[in-house]
């Protein structure tokens, strides 16, 4: 009986040794010994299979980092950054699969199809620290834009993503940097700053009125 | 240049000043993407040149005594790589520390573990900045321990770091590339050794082995096993810092004892071992409970080769300054007279650097030497401030060893004179009968 998971890997092992998608599910499925019927049982097309690998890679990160003894202890922003570099740890050994999924996903803005099922995962967990952090005054809750914080994150997926697989260093070494930089501006940003002091400011001012004339002596 | 009120000296105010530099710098690209705004065609040299020359006052403002009294050896306009010597080195790569995720995952990397797997105990938290990474506490089978841990990508701006300010230092200067490229090949090589940790720690301990009988000095037991590319484990040398110790009073007798420790710990190694420990910062030495000198640091060493040594420490350590002669054919092997200088520049060569040889050999002279005399120090200021003023000496001479050593031995005596410390000088002299043979 074959499973997902042997499908899976099945799929992955045509695309590295062929270097590209097989020419109908019907082969693919004969060469597993299914029916095309079969097949659908579990996907809907190639493209459902890279994305559930894409789902099953970003849930076994979050299911290691979340397990380490030390998580904790983490701030959101170091629960953010133990995500990240769990997530260039698990690829490493994917990464010809990263590469070829990424290359040939189609060029546009916005998220790849192939990610959508990472990017939900992704999505509850960036929510879910965020709001831990909202909670522990570690970031700042500021009207419209702490719903936008989660966005800003999968932004940093996406970017550490293509850095990683454009990254040339021994042991990813850049990669690593461009996290820790990355990572460190974003919380930077949702931490309190002296700009949400002078809206604030801003807006008593306005609300109280008369900007003009108490700035005459 | 701008008028300097003070000389920051403690670590801690080193590093401020460098945060304000990146301030500077940082500036000065909101400077440059402002104005590029209203003129398009303004070209990047502009802005370059701000930082190069804001990078460079933060360095000469930093310079403190020791990189006075190096202008000494001729070197005047070596200040730049002096200036570099010092300050790349420690301060700047004071970067941001390490976000406990990146501990963990360098650790991962290299280790296969993560550090509560490898240690019983393991403080995420660092307790201090080393120069290019920072020291975390640890314990295993009931053994305190310190873990350094190197910042990723430290090699990297190091390199990328000198390459922007160097053309701008040479125009700053108003030297050629080519004068001063071979003393910033030897700070950059010296530099990125420090980011080994892999020679650092084989040096470690080669160097603690081998000077493990000196007296009154102690090194940490090294654990190779758990140590990798960027981590460094080591046992937790309990003491105080220099400035700590002296606030505590301590008697005469036992700032000798230290003082003579870390004399002996430096000739032992320049003479015995030919390889220096080339970064007396005072940050690199606790002082333990016992009396003894810790030492904690082996990221710069500084090998001395034969055509350095010999003629070098001949004019200090034997009467070859009294045969003028063969101290002149000395001064050209160290190309502190050249062969295109005509004779009334090697008459005047020959005087300068006779009286400086001469000043800085003072302490091996006698048997015994004390530091607290300020009069000694001054004279050595006195004597850097003279020749940095002569016009003789605007352009840069001496072999490019003269960099770490002068740094090496000016750092000791300084540390000496801040310590107050008589000390014997005779304890590991130079082997010069090589030299006197030929």
């Amino acid at each position: 009986m074959t499973t997902a998971e042997e499908l899976k890997n099945a799929y992955i092992d045509y695309v590295l040794t062929q270097g590209d998608k097989p020419k109908s599910v019907y082969v693919f499925a004969k060469e597993n010994n299914l029916t095309e019927e079969e097949f659908y049982n579990f996907f809907g097309s190639f493209e459902g299979i890279e994305e559930s690998i894409w789902t099953d890679l970003t849930g076994k990160v979050l299911f290691e980092v979340q397990t380490q003894e030390i998580w904790e202890q983490y701030s959101a922003r170091e629960k953010a950054l133990a995500f990240f570099y769990g997530l260039i740890e698990l690829l490493k050994s994917r990464r010809s699969f990263v590469l070829y999924s990424l290359n040939n996903s189609p060029k546009s803005f916005g998220t790849p199809p192939v990610l959508k099922g990472a990017k939900k995962v992704f999505e509850h967990f960036a929510v879910n620290i965020i709001q831990q952090g909202i909670e522990s005054g570690e970031l700042a809750d500021r009207r419209f834009f702490s719903d936008k914080y989660k966005d800003a994150l999968w932004v940093q997926f996406g970017f550490i993503l293509n850095f990683w697989a454009k990254d040339n260093s021994a042991g990813f070494e850049k990669t690593d940097e461009a996290i820790e930089k990355g990572i460190t501006v974003t919380f930077d940003l949702f931490e309190k700053s002296p700009l949400d002091s002078l809206i604030d400011y801003g807006k008593f001012m306005m609300n109280n009125g008369g900007m003009k004339q108490n700035m005459k002596f | 240049m701008k008028e300097q009120n003070s000389i920051p000296t403690s670590k801690t105010e080193r590093s401020a000043r460098f945060v304000k530099t990146g301030f500077k710098v940082g500036g000065n690209y909101i400077k440059h993407y402002s104005k590029k705004l209203f003129n398009p065609a303004l070209s990047k040299e502009e802005l370059n040149l701000d930082n190069a020359t804001d990078i460079y006052a933060s360095l000469s403002e930093l310079k403190g005594s020791a990189l006075k009294v190096a202008q000494m050896l001729s070197m005047d306009k070596n200040i730049l790589p002096k200036a570099y010597v010092d300050q790349f080195s420690l301060s700047q790569y004071n970067a941001p520390p390490l976000s406990g995720p990146l501990i963990v995952r360098t650790f991962s990397k290299y280790f296969g573990k993560t550090p509560s797997e490898i240690f019983d105990q393991f403080n995420i938290r660092s307790k201090n900045a080393a120069s290019i990474g920072q020291v975390h506490e640890a314990s295993l089978y009931g053994k305190k321990l310190a873990v350094k841990i190197q910042y990723p990508g430290v090699g990297d701006s190091i390199s990328s770091d000198l390459k922007m300010v160097k053309p701008f230092a040479f125009r700053l200067l108003g030297m050629s590339q080519k004068e001063l490229e071979i003393y910033m090949n030897e700070v950059e090589e010296r530099l990125l050794e420090e980011t080994d940790y892999d020679l650092e720690l084989k040096r470690s301990i080669e160097f603690s082995e081998a000077c493990r009988d000196l007296k009154n000095v102690v090194f940490p037991t090294y654990y190779p096993e758990l140590s990798s590319k960027r981590i460094i484990s080591m046992d937790w040398i309990e003491g105080q810092h220099l400035k700590e110790f002296m606030k505590s009073n301590p008697s005469q007798e036992l700032r000798n004892q230290i003082g003579q420790a870390l004399w002996d710990f430096y000739n032992f190694q320049q003479h015995e071992l030919r390889a220096v420990h080339a970064d007396p910062h005072p940050g690199n030495f606790l002082i333990t409970a016992e009396g003894k000198l810790g030492i904690i640091d082996f990221g710069c060493i500084k090998e001395m080769p034969d055509d350095f040594y010999y003629p070098f420490f001949s004019l200090t350590a034997t009467d070859l300054l009294e045969n003028k002669e063969e101290t002149i054919k000395a001064f050209r092997e160290l190309e502190m007279i050249q062969d295109k200088d005509n004779p009334e520049q090697v008459e005047f060569y020959y005087q300068a650097y006779k009286e400086m040889i001469s000043l800085f050999a003072q302490p091996y002279m006698s048997d015994s030497f004390d530091f607290s005399q300020t009069e000694y120090f001054e004279k050595l200021y006195g004597y850097g401030e003279k020749i940095s003023k002569m016009p003789e000496f605007k352009q840069a001479r001496g072999v490019k060893h003269f960099i770490y050593v002068n740094r090496t031995n000016f750092g000791l005596y300084n540390i000496l004179h801040d310590l107050g410390a008589k000390v014997k000088t005779d304890t590991y002299k130079p082997h010069v009968d090589r030299f006197m043979l030929k």
